[in-house]
């Protein structure tokens, strides 16, 4: 009810805007953008620890998605955001530029996950698997694990080089993906049948059963060198003089001269935005095909979808392959960015943490499972660090906790924030699934009648239309 | 030309024998009606047609096809389309999408094309949805496309029902109690609706029904089913007058004297 | 007349049961353990064997069968811990067709508020001054703490996140559930780093839970085998079959258990012949939640150390257990807890051996969710049959 008053009130104060010309509203849009975006990125250029900061200035693409700006303005703005400030920010403090390449691979995993969970409706408990898959083809392949094969684990190599020159990461992309969805299929194909519930429990099986594959191929041949996990792992070569050049730019810039690590953290970022993109375009283009609309039938009603002439079986398993896919790339850039991976990144927290940003985030929505992935890793990076940081900074102060006045140095020093994510997660699964079960950010359907046919509206699954809660306003205000 | 034939059809739950021993033919062309008491396995013999269930015994005979152990996709791709008694509607999808959906098996859009966007892909959407709003217009859904289908009020869900089965371009249509619901209003309507998809598209119609409006407004035959059996079958006339059916299954009351008044035509 | 019914009940629906767990037990041992010679026996001359004969002097068949006696008694002490935990998840899925995943985490707070119970008895010198009977009863009251804060908890829960996604679809529910399940392993992390900074636990030593009975002992090439069974291991085996009794007892011969089984049956009937649906669904929680609390103490008893997330193996394959018997179906949950717990102790003993060290004691986890996996597609019935609405 908070919300509707709450929406109301924007919508009171928005309506005098609302009467303007399109044309006149976008260049408004356009002018407040940019030097909202100008603002923030100042801010958080000077002043790099805030947290508020960065979170207002990450809020710039929410704000670009939906101001009712003109197409090329968005690409325009958004383009110089992700291209030009986010690496001017993150080498300003590269801790950015990570939280932007777990966004960007978050947002991945999430849409792909979405695919299975919010378009076709199958509860995947282990979609871990897939990350795994095609972080370890790359681990293995890309690292001299192949020269260990017959060795103990822990052992090291007798020759310096590796298996495969570094570049041939760009391959293994797509070898990830491409292996990735096989197994997506063999995981799928016997999976089918089984109902809901018990889907989600077979999902999960599957997950701790890769996992512990994992854990345990290293031996009669090594193949994953078991819980001490494959390291080092190659990443791809940046060329000197390219960076030489970057350098003259970026040194006066950042004030310090840019680093290699650095420079890395900044291809990892451009490389998962690169793939994020491509991801994002395929499922609009999925979804709005016979593709995605068989999907979406086959999880309102099997039955009705089946007497439509939808094959059940083909369908849910492109889901998975696709799905798996996604993960799948993203597990090789995973390795290559770690340079190690072990069983212990595969874990089941690992496919709640993803689910939990389809939920949050809004089962079923590109856009909402986006922020899902957004919000939830910016709380696992920076939130909960936060609070860690907080909390010691309490427990050096003399403090005391008030009403049970126990001093807050008396805490134990195990007691750190950071590592609840647990707490985390089960909170907002348990609030999202009572409160709002669509999501943040609730799929919406796409409107396909022309404009004049029929009056504008925006439905959402939450059944509320924009026009109608403006009307209601007018209608309070005359 | 018989469309389909259906010779010993035997559906059994268990110990329940659902259906027993169903011979039935339908010409082209022709509405034909299913009637019979609750219970009496009309829509067990529809979902065997359609592949839900799988009969024990008996032959079913599509167009040239045998239907018996094939899945429902497969069946529908063999131009059979059908509606359901409770609605099936794909709830949190727009009208249009819902009627998108029933071209599924018409559409060959492939992977490629969808991804890369293909002129020829975005010709065929196109088309499909100047297809879905014909349809919506021979239907008479006005204005609905991007309402979501289970915002619309019953008789528009049941329009909708049928415009997604007539999207398909079947050569037979299913209706399982298609007016149930519906006021008179909407019913004469509906019995518009369906001459129309028979003459106009050229579609056969097997119609489940209880409204005896309907049966004997349009049907040109009637089969009588009573515990998974045929017990009579024949023009609305010879039904209105055969004693076994009246007994049966209207018995007493308003239906018998519905049934004894002649119906509407 | 009355009276003779009554008492004729009672023993049937003791004895019954009795009788099913025995009939269960000597059941699969016998097939494995056929099955487990009859494989030594084709083996017999492979390389397996010799690499055996070499490396400890025994062949394949005398090592397999000199080990099957203590293997057999481990199973069946296995089996029923995890028949224990399998109780409350088999109990509310039979009156609600709904996974409580957070199972595992009612079958953790048991196991730590038991041992927290005896560590502060301990602290306050009471166990070791005890006699062994005093200890006894100092186990059964920490049993009891546990079983009580279990059991609460698990009512809590019902309210707090299931109850309002009653009438949700399936999976909405499940969410929550895997949702709580996260919160409370954190939840009980916190509580116990609070103050001493560890969240794992050690139960106390106290009385003479782990001495060794020796039940036989034999000569095979050279040394002596010896079979036996800790005293504590006989607790649980004998707490086990109690809960079992008692519960199939309070299923199938109360008036309590009548109504559980109709608000399985048919929530909406039952609740017109005057049943409170709500409270009998808040009564099976606390039942399953008791008894895996329960579960949870003498799961502390048996392997001495916990942690916040005990429950996640355990209760996987406790519901593993439940659903190969056949998910609710008490019966079922006692014959799936006593196969998974056979074909786990067998793998862990004899694997190793007979793949010659490729795969060893850490792939059973790996059997066990295979068995998971396998079930749930090829027969998610189980053995028995689900019996969703009717017990036993």
């Amino acid at each position: 009810m908070a919300l509707n008053s709450l929406k109301q009130y924007i919508s009171k104060a928005v309506g005098p805007l609302q009467t303007l010309t399109g044309g006149r509203k976008a260049i408004i849009a356009t002018r407040f953008m940019v030097v909202y975006l100008a603002l923030t990125s100042i801010w958080v250029y000077f002043d790099t620890q805030n947290l508020l900061a960065f979170l207002l200035f990450l809020a710039s693409a929410l704000l670009i998605y939906y101001l009712p700006m003109r197409s090329k303005a968005k690409v325009v703005i958004s383009l110089v955001a992700a291209l030009i400030i986010v690496p001017v920010l993150g080498i300003r403090n590269i801790f950015y530029l990570e939280v932007m390449f777990q966004i960007c691979l978050f947002s991945s995993l999430a849409l792909g996950l979405n695919i299975v969970v919010g378009f076709t409706g199958l509860l995947n408990l282990g979609y871990v698997a897939f990350y795994a898959v095609g972080a370890y083809t790359w681990a293995f392949f890309g690292s001299q694990q192949m020269y260990l094969l017959h060795s103990i684990p822990g052992s090291q190599p007798l020759t310096n080089a590796f298996l495969l020159p570094a570049d041939a990461f760009y391959l293994f992309a797509f070898l990830g993906l491409g292996v990735a969805a096989i197994v997506g299929i063999l995981l799928g194909l016997p999976v089918l049948r089984v109902r809901g519930d018990y889907l989600a429990i077979v999902t999960l099986g599957f997950g701790e059963v890769i996992r512990e594959l994992a854990n345990n191929l290293d031996h009669p041949l090594n193949l994953t060198n078991g819980p001490q996990g494959i390291t080092p792992i190659q990443r791809p070569t940046l060329p000197t003089g390219l960076l030489d050049g970057l350098r003259v730019i970026l040194n006066p810039i950042v004030g310090h001269s840019v680093t290699l690590d650095e420079f890395y953290n900044l291809f990892f970022y451009l490389i998962t935005l690169l793939v994020i993109l491509t991801v994002v375009v395929v499922v609009i283009r999925l979804n709005s095909s016979k593709i995605g609309r068989a999907w979406t039938a086959i999880r309102e009603d099997e039955v009705a979808a089946v007497a439509m002439g939808i094959p059940l079986v083909k369908m849910k398993l492109a889901a998975f392959a696709v799905a798996a896919s996604f993960a799948g790339i993203m597990g090789v850039i995973f390795a290559a960015n770690r340079t190690f991976v072990s069983p212990e990144s595969f874990n089941f927290l690992q496919s709640i943490n993803v689910l939990t940003m389809v939920i949050l985030g809004g089962m079923g929505s590109i856009p909402g499972v986006i922020v899902g992935a957004a919000a939830v890793t910016v709380l696992n990076v920076q939130v909960l660090q936060g609070l860690s940081l907080g909390l010691n900074d309490l427990r050096q102060s003399g403090g005391v906790i008030p009403i049970i006045n126990f001093a807050w140095k008396d805490l134990s020093s195990q007691l750190d924030p950071a590592k609840y994510q647990r707490l985390l997660f089960g909170l907002i699964l348990i609030i999202m699934m009572i409160y709002r079960p669509a999501g943040i950010i609730p799929e919406k359907r796409r409107k396909r009648m022309p404009p004049g046919s029929e009056k504008p509206k925006e439905l959402d699954n939450n059944n509320n239309s924009a026009v109608e809660a403006h009307q209601e306003a007018h209608h309070d205000a005359s | 030309m018989t469309l389909l034939e259906t010779k010993g059809v035997t559906k059994r739950f268990g110990g329940l024998v659902a259906v027993h021993a169903m011979d039935f033919t339908e010409e082209e062309g022709k509405i034909y009606s299913i009637i019979g008491p609750n219970g009496a396995g009309k829509t067990t013999f529809f979902n065997t047609l359609t592949g839900i269930y799988r009969p024990e015994e008996g032959e079913i005979h599509f167009d040239g096809h045998s239907l018996v152990g094939r899945r429902p996709d497969q069946i529908s791709a063999l131009a059979i389309a059908r509606t359901f008694q409770n609605i099936r509607l794909f709830g949190t999808m727009t009208v249009v999408e819902n009627i998108l959906v029933g071209m599924n098996n018409r559409l060959r859009q492939n992977s490629f094309g969808t991804l890369l966007h293909s002129r020829a892909f975005k010709a065929e959407e196109d088309q499909a949805f100047q297809r879905t709003c014909e349809l919506m217009d021979f239907v008479g859904l006005k204005n609905v496309g991007d309402e979501l289908a289970s915002s619309l009020p019953y008789g528009g869900q049941r329009r909708i029902e049928i415009a997604r089965a007539l999207a398909s371009q079947p050569k037979l249509l299913l209706l399982d109690e298609p007016t149930a619901g519906m006021n008179p209003h909407e019913t004469d309507d509906a019995i518009g609706l369906f001459r129309r998809v028979r003459d106009e598209l050229g579609i056969t119609i097997l119609l489940i029904e209880h409204d005896m409006r309907v049966v004997m407004g349009i049907s040109e035959r009637i089969t009588v089913m009573d515990y998974g059996e045929k017990i009579a079958e024949g023009t609305p006339a010879e039904i209105r007058s055969n004693a076994r059916v009246i007994e049966a299954y209207l018995g007493r009351g308003a239906a018998a004297e519905q049934l004894a008044e002649g119906g509407v035509a | 007349m009355k009276r003779r019914n009554s008492t004729a009940t009672f023993l049937r629906e003791i004895f019954r049961p009795i009788g099913q767990i025995l009939l269960f037990i000597i059941l699969t041992g016998l097939v494995l353990s056929g099955f487990m010679l009859l494989l030594a026996l084709l083996l017999r001359g492979s390389a397996v064997d010799q690499a055996l004969v070499a490396r400890n002097n025994v062949d394949l068949f005398t090592y397999t069968l000199s080990n099957l006696p203590q293997v057999l008694v481990d199973g069946v002490t296995l089996g029923f811990v995890y028949a224990a935990i399998a109780l409350g998840y088999t109990m509310v899925y039979g009156v609600l067709e709904f996974i409580n995943f957070a199972h595992s985490e009612i079958f953790a707070i048991g196991a730590f508020v038991g041992v927290e119970v005896l560590t502060a008895l301990d602290g306050a010198g009471v166990l070791r001054s005890s006699s062994t009977v005093g200890a006894y009863a100092w186990l059964v009251f920490a049993l009891l703490c546990g079983m009580a804060a279990s059991g609460l908890t698990a009512v809590l829960m019902e309210r707090v996140a299931y109850r309002p996604l009653r009438n949700a679809p399936r999976l909405v529910p499940l969410i929550s559930a895997i949702g709580v399940s996260f919160f409370l392993q954190d939840a009980i992390r916190l509580t116990e780093s609070l103050t001493t900074g560890q969240f794992y636990r050690v139960i106390p030593s106290f009385g003479n839970f782990d001495t060794r009975l020796q039940l036989a002992s034999f000569p095979l090439a050279g040394t002596t085998i010896n079979i036996g069974i800790q005293n504590k291991s006989i607790l649980v085996i004998v707490a086990a079959m109690l809960m079992l009794v008692g519960l199939n007892y309070l299923v199938n011969a109360t008036k309590l258990g009548k109504a559980i089984r109709a608000v399985a049956q048919d929530r909406k009937s039952a609740s017109l012949m005057g049943i409170n649906v709500n409270l009998i669904i808040s009564a099976t929680f606390l039942i399953g939640g008791a008894l895996g609390g329960a579960a949870g103490v003498l799961y502390a008893l048996k392997f001495t150390r916990i942690d916040p997330y005990m429950g996640f193996f355990p209760g996987i394959k406790a519901f593993t257990a439940a659903v190969l018997g056949g998910i609710g179906n008490i019966t079922g949950a006692l014959l799936g807890g006593m196969v998974l717990g056979m074909l786990e102790t067998f793998a862990g003993s004899y694997l190793s051996v007979y793949t010659n060290g490729a795969a060893g004691a850490e792939y059973v986890d790996i059997l066990a969710f295979g068995i998971l996996i396998l079930v749930l597609i090829f027969r998610p019935t189980g053995l028995l049959g689900e019996q969703v609405g009717q017990k036993a």
